[in-house]
């Protein structure tokens, strides 16, 4: 399974992907905004991980464009953001998103929110 | 100018009439040629005066405007920026804390797995146990991280909010004198911070009640939706 992690912050990268790894994903490809994904966006990619605020595509816009591709359809797609009003909260879900985690996170809730999404995934 | 300076001003003028008064009951009392020549070119006098009064009044009523407005556009902002920065010190100094006591035990756990090494008959499974403990301590370390991210952006939104109130008073600086030009240029001539690349609310507080929050809608929504 290959992972998708976008982040404008290298180091949430960084903590997302070593997250990953200590869960046992090790496959992992990272951009730095939504633009920089939908570039490295292809179907070898199976889930991905994206932050909400970002220069040039946001998290949300980024979903969207991807909800709106036949391959981006079905991918599960987790947001990792500061954000958490409720507001937020239904935006990202209109935008597309299958789940949602509240930084700061602990990797107990990352593989969590995965393991609930693997599923769907192989679906 | 500011309103106690103005009030001054305007108990000023008012002075100033009263001694324009005052002058003008002892010229009448000098000799006629002189009097006619002083009362003709001090007619108007009285009328300048007043009507300088009269500007002084709308003066004072704008400045109580204007103080107003800086104080219902800036005020709230100061305290806003003041309480962000306050919050990014105590994040980061939290986190500070919580790496240097991941530190201390990570060192308390290397010393332990000194003491395994050093037995004559080593016990494995206590230094795997160990090892294990260790590497979640690092871990713990690089979590712990994450508290540059959400400062960074409650500094940007900090930023944000001393750019606008910089350009708010410019703003009201010129109002009181357009020629006034500042001698570097305006951090708000530059650009504001991109609003896309921050939460204005980002906090490192409460997170498992926000997670659990956001847990709480995501289920809602979904049964609502089956």
């Amino acid at each position: 399974m290959k992972f998708l992690v976008v982040d404008d912050s290298a180091t949430m990268r960084r903590i997302v992907i070593n997250s990953l790894q200590r869960i046992g994903y090790n496959d992992t490809v990272e951009a730095g905004d939504g633009q920089e994904a939908l570039a490295k966006f292809d179907a070898s990619i199976g889930f991905v991980i994206t932050d909400w605020n970002m220069p040039n595509m946001t998290g949300t816009e980024f979903t969207k464009v991807l909800r709106a591709r036949a391959d981006g359809r079905q991918i599960p797609v987790l947001m990792v953001t500061a954000r958490s009003v409720k507001e937020d909260i239904l935006t990202a879900m209109e935008a597309g998103v299958n789940n949602y985690i509240v930084k700061p996170f602990t990797p107990q809730v990352l593989k969590e929110k995965i393991d609930a999404l693997l599923p769907a995934a192989a679906a | 100018m500011s309103d106690t300076r103005a009030q001054a001003a305007y108990h000023d003028s008012e002075a100033a009439l009263r001694l324009v008064d005052k002058e003008l009951d002892q010229l009448r009392e000098t000799p006629a040629a002189a009097q006619r020549l002083i009362m003709v070119s001090l007619a108007d006098l009285p009328q300048i005066l007043e009507r300088a009064n009269s500007q002084i009044r709308e003066v004072l009523t704008h400045l109580r405007e204007t103080r107003q407005a800086i104080q219902s556009t800036t005020l709230d902002k100061i305290q806003t920026t003041h309480d962000k920065l306050k919050e990014v010190t105590s994040a980061t100094e939290d986190a500070a804390t919580n790496i240097m006591d991941a530190c201390d035990r990570a060192n308390q756990i290397v010393d332990e797995l000194d003491a395994v090494d050093a037995a004559e008959v080593p016990d494995r499974q206590r230094a795997t146990d160990l090892r294990a403990t260790l590497r979640d301590e690092l871990f713990m370390m690089m979590g712990a991280l994450q508290f540059q991210d959400i400062t960074s952006q409650q500094l940007t939104h900090a930023s944000s909010m001393l750019i606008d109130m910089e350009s708010r008073l410019a703003d009201i600086s010129k109002l009181f004198d357009s020629s006034i030009s500042p001698d570097r240029p305006l951090a708000s001539m530059r650009g504001a911070p991109d609003e896309k690349t921050y939460d204005p609310n980002a906090t490192i507080r409460n997170a498992e009640q926000r997670q659990h929050l956001v847990d709480e809608i995501f289920t809602t929504v979904k049964a609502g939706a089956a």
